[in-house]
């Protein structure tokens, strides 16, 4: 069974979804859809009974769980049911005092111990209820700004091998244009694909790496309209790279 | 000498880290929770010592936080911490701290304070804790960092202090994991266990340079309040109907929980005991025959056994029949010889001999008024250091 992303013509450009316990690095410049893709995977994952995982760097929790509720008001009801888990790396060092239930709170991005083990924890709690559950990690980026790729590599080493052990299908999300190229390969050789999204002058495009079988490895023409991403690039005549 | 002040850690070192010395803490970066640093600090501050503590990874406000939540308020202490901001520059923020680490990309910024401090400010004998040197090291480039330790546990020698590292311990290349463990005078491991019932933590001595007993993985979970704890899942109360085992477990633990029905117990009972280091979950096995299979099947994920015997009641059939249960279980086990406070018990020896005892210690014991209880928690614990010792 493959795990479905929530964007129908992607999943139809991966023949059905990304493949079950991998990795995934949604690499994208910004504000061209790369949260639309996170919040959708996670939503589909929630409707496929599936619980979430969310890593978060960049911001709050409490404002992860506003655009969740945008995008499906019966999300709540997910999180009622337990199964949405928060780590928010942000709220604490910013120096925000929130609090709520299903939240870790992480002192700093700096603090990569303290994030793998939260996500380990919140794995373990996950795999004594659930066989798969995503999580995706928003970003990686942060991250390797406030120490360097290598130190993140490692870091990933042992945050990917988790996951993969505990049957998370996880995304993890890197800005492009933040990092030199060296970074981001070595960044991509932790991971069993890459999806990657482009702005081309007033094209938009995406493109997957890896990820197991697909229809294609072409740049393909997407819309992003509020809170959907359209895949309006034609594939299923193109050659399969 | 310092302590360590983790629970049977210091009786391996050797009664702790003798002066001019560095103990590397190596933890493993799938361990739940680490605060190695905080739990020797706050053992250190409350005997009085002068610390230092370089910290890297939250700011000093975040690190006074959890010193609260660990129940250990910083101002509560005779010794002085000494708390040195190696964060907030790294964020670009401000940083109201008296020593603040200016460039921390540059080992050589850490050495600047830290060699003013143990100059000029905290006495000979004090202790520095270094949290943490794999971030420090990612931060200042892995050889540099070495390089820059080495000096720093240099003045620590001419100091007569100590230093403790935490190290978490990512997939670093060989050579610099090769250095790490030459640079060190010794170097303690931390990794997570999932044993049975347990899943937690457990540390290993892995190295000395002075005669520390090395080897002995011993399990623990960190707790807040309460910090390192050596963490017994399953300790079984056994014994005949009547012995005393519900009296027992109440003065045992804080809190207890137990279902009574015509002063008779009927269901498992619970408590927890925290004490010298420990913290054990207590299961009262009922006397009555027909839980024998409970008994059986308790037992086998039990870590060890107290049999309370009523020592006023010499036919000691019932109490036979629990000594074959908690034997079959293979456990570690001591004997509470309650009820001395009536008027004709039986002697040790003879207690002894018609259990076929050999050499469990036995503890004379009156649950009622306390009498006896601690120190059969502490000989069986004891008793369960001997076994895993001699593993």
């Amino acid at each position: 069974m493959l795990i479905e992303t929530g964007i129908d013509r992607l999943d139809e450009l991966l023949k059905g979804g990304l493949p079950p316990v991998t990795n995934t690095l949604l690499y994208a410049a910004p504000f061209i859809g790369k949260d639309t893709i996170a919040k959708h995977y996670a939503l589909a994952g929630l409707q496929a009974g599936e619980p979430v995982i969310f890593v978060l760097t960049d911001r709050s929790f409490l404002e992860m769980k506003d655009e969740m509720k945008q995008l499906d008001s019966n999300f709540p009801s997910y999180e009622d049911k337990g199964m949405v888990r928060y780590i928010d790396v942000y709220s604490k060092s910013v120096e925000l005092d929130e609090k709520g239930p299903n939240v870790t709170f992480v002192d700093s991005p700096i603090n990569r111990e303290q994030i793998t083990a939260s996500i380990i924890k919140a794995e373990k709690a996950f795999t004594e209820e659930y066989e798969q559950h995503r999580l995706i990690l928003d970003s990686l980026s942060t991250l390797v700004v406030y120490s360097d790729a290598k130190a993140v590599f490692r870091f990933l080493q042992v945050v990917s091998g988790t996951c993969q052990r505990m049957g998370s299908t996880s995304i993890f999300t890197m800005t492009r244009g933040m990092h030199e190229e060296l970074e981001v390969q070595t960044i991509k050789h932790l991971m069993d694909g890459v999806v990657e999204m482009k702005e081309d002058g007033a094209r938009m495009q995406i493109r997957v790496q890896g990820c197991g079988e697909v229809v294609s490895r072409n740049w393909i023409d997407y819309l992003l309209e509020q809170d959907e991403v359209r895949l309006t690039g034609a594939f299923r005549m193109s050659r399969v790279a | 000498m310092i302590e360590t002040g983790i629970p049977r850690l210091d009786k391996y070192l050797g009664g702790g880290i003798p002066e001019q010395k560095s103990l590397l803490f190596s933890i493993s970066p799938e361990v739940e929770e680490s605060n190695v640093a905080i739990h020797v600090l706050q053992h250190n501050l409350k005997q009085g010592n002068d610390c230092i503590y370089i910290v890297s990874k939250s700011s000093p406000k975040q690190v006074r936080q959890s010193f609260t939540e660990f129940g250990w308020p910083l101002a509560d202490y005779p010794g002085t911490l000494y708390m040195v901001d190696g964060y907030s520059r790294l964020i670009g923020a401000p940083s109201d701290q008296d020593y603040l680490i200016f460039e921390p990309h540059d080992i050589l910024s850490y050495e600047d304070v830290i060699e003013e401090l143990l100059l000029d400010t905290v006495p000979e004998g004090s202790l520095l804790a270094f949290d943490s040197l794999s971030n420090v090291m990612d931060l200042c480039g892995e050889r540099d960092a070495l390089k820059g330790v080495k000096r720093i546990n240099g003045e620590i020698g001419e100091r007569n202090s100590v230093a403790i590292y935490n190290f978490t311990a990512w997939p670093y290349k060989e050579n610099i994991m090769y250095r790490i463990q030459r640079r060190f005078d010794g170097i303690v491991e931390v990794h997570s266990v999932t044993e049975g019932a347990f899943t937690g933590q457990a540390y290993r001595v892995k190295q000395t340079s002075w005669n520390g007993v090395t080897g002995t993985s011993v399990p623990f979970k960190v707790f807040r309040p309460g910090g390192i704890k050596l963490y017994i899942p399953k300790m079984l109360v056994v014994g005949p109907f009547k012995a005393g085992k519900t009296t027992f477990i109440k003065q045992l633990s804080e809190r207890s929980t137990q279902v009574d029905r015509m002063g008779a117990t009927i269901a498992v009972e619970h408590g927890t005991v925290d004490h010298k280091g420990y913290r054990a979950e207590l299961f009262g096995i009922p006397g009555q025959e027909r839980f024998a299979p409970l008994m059986d099947k308790m037992g086998a994920t039990a870590s060890c056994a107290i049999l309370v015997i009523d020592a006023s009641d010499p036919s000691f059939e019932k109490a036979r029949a629990a000594v074959d249960y908690i034997r079959r279980a293979g456990i570690p086990f001591v004997v509470a010889a309650n009820k001395r406070d009536m008027p004709s018990t039986v002697g040790d020896e003879e207690i002894r001999r018609m259990l076929d005892l050999h050499d469990v210690p036995i503890i004379d014991t009156v649950a009622t008024s306390g009498r006896g209880v601690m120190e059969t928690f502490e000989a069986l614990v004891q008793r369960m250091e001997e076994v895993s010792d001699a593993d």
